[in-house]
């Protein structure tokens, strides 16, 4: 089969669905990131509480049965693990670079001896995914019906955190005082704002995005669990931060233009046109990275990113 | 450097290492296995026979070689996470250099050549973090962190391309390399060769490049205060790009290193080592000093084939180490905090 055959109305819209069906993936903890990274914190745990977290949504759904109880469970596991990274970088100060890393290698390490332990004797579990919910008249809407309002419930959510985070940002007290402790946390010290709490409150809500991403790989996408399930899509969603100069609204374009690559190539390799899937594989990454000198070109990371304030 | 310091930070050091071997042990408490035979595994089963000191010292050796590189650049400011990336390029550049240059080069030419090639990839795979960090102040943890997931790509191309062996039989394997090329075993029957005398004289140049030389200050001066090495007239980009290059070449050396003394080939299981990953806990372990770096590997090496031999005999899952790494570098730096506050 050629490639020419493939460029039709039809392999179009079977990949935007894609690309908008893998969004949430990255979105959630993109945009969990931006508000942590407003406040002066980044998040390199991101990753770690990923795959921590699909592993939690992904045993909970097993035994329950309920994919929405696996879903609740991860996220009470991400508010904790938001709490261990404030107490660690927030309150004791410590190297926000060191600490996200190994909350990540710790998060590498950890689902897979619990899945060897607890699956021992269950070969190849699965588990029952949250189902589709077409928007009434809306899915029924020629090209733009299948691209975008035929999803499961967790897309939709995903799509509405993008005006919500930036409304969050922009136009509330909380919001206020995380750009302030972004920004300036001494100005914000002496006008009153308690620095330490907004951090903990931005990074916490940070890591709580974070792990509605690592749980819809399970419950909501891939229905098993595997060694390393995230594959580095909690280092791209910090990535599309800097591409969206800290703009919850501005990471949208790079963040489609890298799921748009990485579903085409998904769909390649299943159609076999004569390029090995190790090339195709590469795509993805290699456009965000030649994207990377032109983004972080103009990008202006908030004022105190990383530093601790005391 | 004075003794004492370097021994209290020894201590301070060993003493975080610990509280993370500590929490590795809660986790093997909570799946229920026998505590008592996993220590006495994981503490004695590393020195056990000749075997094993050798494995040891097989993963010292490509630890050292790795994480001085990486301490190097932490010494600057840089985080180059991106290791296992540069290891993999520059074994595959250690391969290709083999089978694209022999049949031009005397076999005695060889190695150093093929040695070479190895340094030159992995000085490559870290040529497009350096220019984005040093040129347009872009982050280099994410862009070495994804390089290292197309590494692996780049990996497969090559198994199934230009170093495909020709007996793979349509298997991701490269060829054998011949017995001349191989460095020679030190210990009989252990898989520990000359490549250990290299690491240890790569390990030695980083000392004194470090402390011995100006462009080790320079490392250091920018690494500290970048604003204040600029005004002194230091060149902080041109810096930052040659300490990029300088980390990426030490982890494409260690590639080299581990085909043509450990390894011989390569095979799909390559990307698996987790070297690049290990080292950047060894680098902070060992205070980024060359010094420290070294006890440091010495240490982890212990540990890895502790960890091995636990997987073995009493079935504990072998990714418990990444985990207690994890804890290492959390406890090591808040060990450090408390240490510092209390003084």
């Amino acid at each position: 089969m050629g490639v020419e055959s493939l460029i039709t109305l039809e392999f179009l819209i079977t990949s935007l669905a894609i690309t908008v069906r893998i969004a949430p993936t990255i979105l959630f903890a993109s945009l969990g990131e931006v508000i942590a990274e407003k406040s002066g914190v980044v998040n390199l745990g991101t990753e770690g509480v990923m795959l921590i977290t699909a592993f939690t949504a992904f045993y909970i759904s097993f035994q329950t049965g309920q994919p929405f109880m696996g879903l609740l469970t991860a996220m009470a596991v991400g508010v904790v693990m938001g709490l261990v990274h404030t107490l660690l970088t927030v309150y004791l100060g410590l190297n926000q670079v060191v600490v996200g890393l190994g909350i990540w290698i710790f998060g590498f390490g950890l689902p897979d001896i619990l899945y060897r332990i607890l699956f021992r004797d269950v070969s190849s579990p699965v588990v029952s995914v949250i189902p589709e919910t077409p928007i009434p008249l809306l899915s029924n809407i020629p090209v733009l019906g299948p691209i975008l309002f035929r999803h499961n419930i967790l897309v939709y959510a995903a799509l509405a955190c993008i005006p919500l985070t930036w409304f969050l940002i922009n136009h509330t007290k909380l919001g206020l005082r995380i750009v302030a402790a972004g920004e300036n946390p001494k100005a914000a010290h002496s006008a009153g704002v308690n620095v330490l709490r907004t951090r903990m409150v931005a990074v916490v809500l940070g890591s709580l995005l974070a792990s509605l991403s690592g749980a819809y790989f399970t419950v909501a996408f891939l229905r098993s669990y595997i060694t390393n399930i995230t594959f580095g899509r909690g280092f791209i969603a910090v990535a599309m931060v800097y591409f969206g100069n800290w703009s919850p609204v501005r990471l949208l374009l790079p963040l489609l233009l890298y799921n748009f690559v990485d579903s085409i190539q998904t769909i390649l390799q299943t159609a076999d046109i004569g390029v090995r899937y190790y090339v195709l594989n590469m795509l993805p990454f290699l456009t965000i990275i030649a994207l990377m000198p032109v983004f972080a070109r103009r990008a202006r990371p908030p004022t105190a990113l990383m530093k601790p304030f005391r | 450097m004075n003794l004492p310091k370097f021994f209290r930070i020894s201590a301070i050091n060993l003493g975080a290492a610990g509280v993370g071997l500590g929490l590795g042990l809660v986790i093997v408490l909570a799946t229920g296995s026998d505590i008592g035979l996993a220590l006495s595994t994981l503490l004695l089963a590393p020195v056990s026979d000749l075997y094993n000191i050798g494995e040891v010292l097989v993963w010292f050796t490509a630890l050292l070689v790795i994480s001085e590189g990486i301490g190097l650049g932490i010494r600057a400011g840089i985080w180059n996470v991106g290791a296992e990336g540069q290891f993999l390029i520059g074994s595959i550049f250690n391969l290709m250099t083999w089978k694209y240059l022999s049949p031009y080069l005397p076999t005695p030419l060889l190695p150093p050549v093929m040695i070479l090639g190895g340094i030159a990839g992995g000085a490559f795979w870290a040529l497009v973090p350096a220019v984005i960090r040093s040129r347009f102040g872009g982050n280099e943890i994410v862009v070495t962190l994804l390089l290292n997931l197309v590494a692996v790509s780049v990996m497969w191309w090559a198994l199934d391309g230009p170093i495909r062996g020709r007996f793979s039989a349509g298997y991701p394997l490269s060829d054998v390399l011949p017995q001349d090329l191989r460095m020679p075993i030190l210990i009989e029957g252990t898989r520990l060769s000359a490549s250990l005398i290299l690491a240890i004289a790569a390990a030695a140049v980083f000392y004194i490049l470090m402390e011995r030389t100006y462009f080790g200050l320079k490392v250091r001066a920018v690494g500290l205060n970048p604003e204040a090495a600029r005004t002194s007239g230091i060149s902080v980009e041109w810096t930052l790009f040659k300490a990029m290059i300088i980390s990426g070449a030490a982890a494409g050396l260690a590639g080299a290193l581990h085909i043509m003394g450990v390894l011989y080939r390569m095979d799909a299981g390559y990307a698996e080592t987790g070297f690049g990953y290990i080292s950047i806990a060894v680098a902070m372990l060992g205070g980024a000093h060359p010094l420290g770096v070294a006890l440091s590997s010495l240490f982890f090496g212990y540990i890895m084939i502790g960890a091995q031999n636990m997987q073995r005999m009493i079935q504990i899952p072998f990714p418990l180490v990444y985990a207690v790494i994890g804890c290492i570098l959390i406890s090591l730096t808040v060990v450090q905090r408390t240490l510092r506050r209390v003084s």
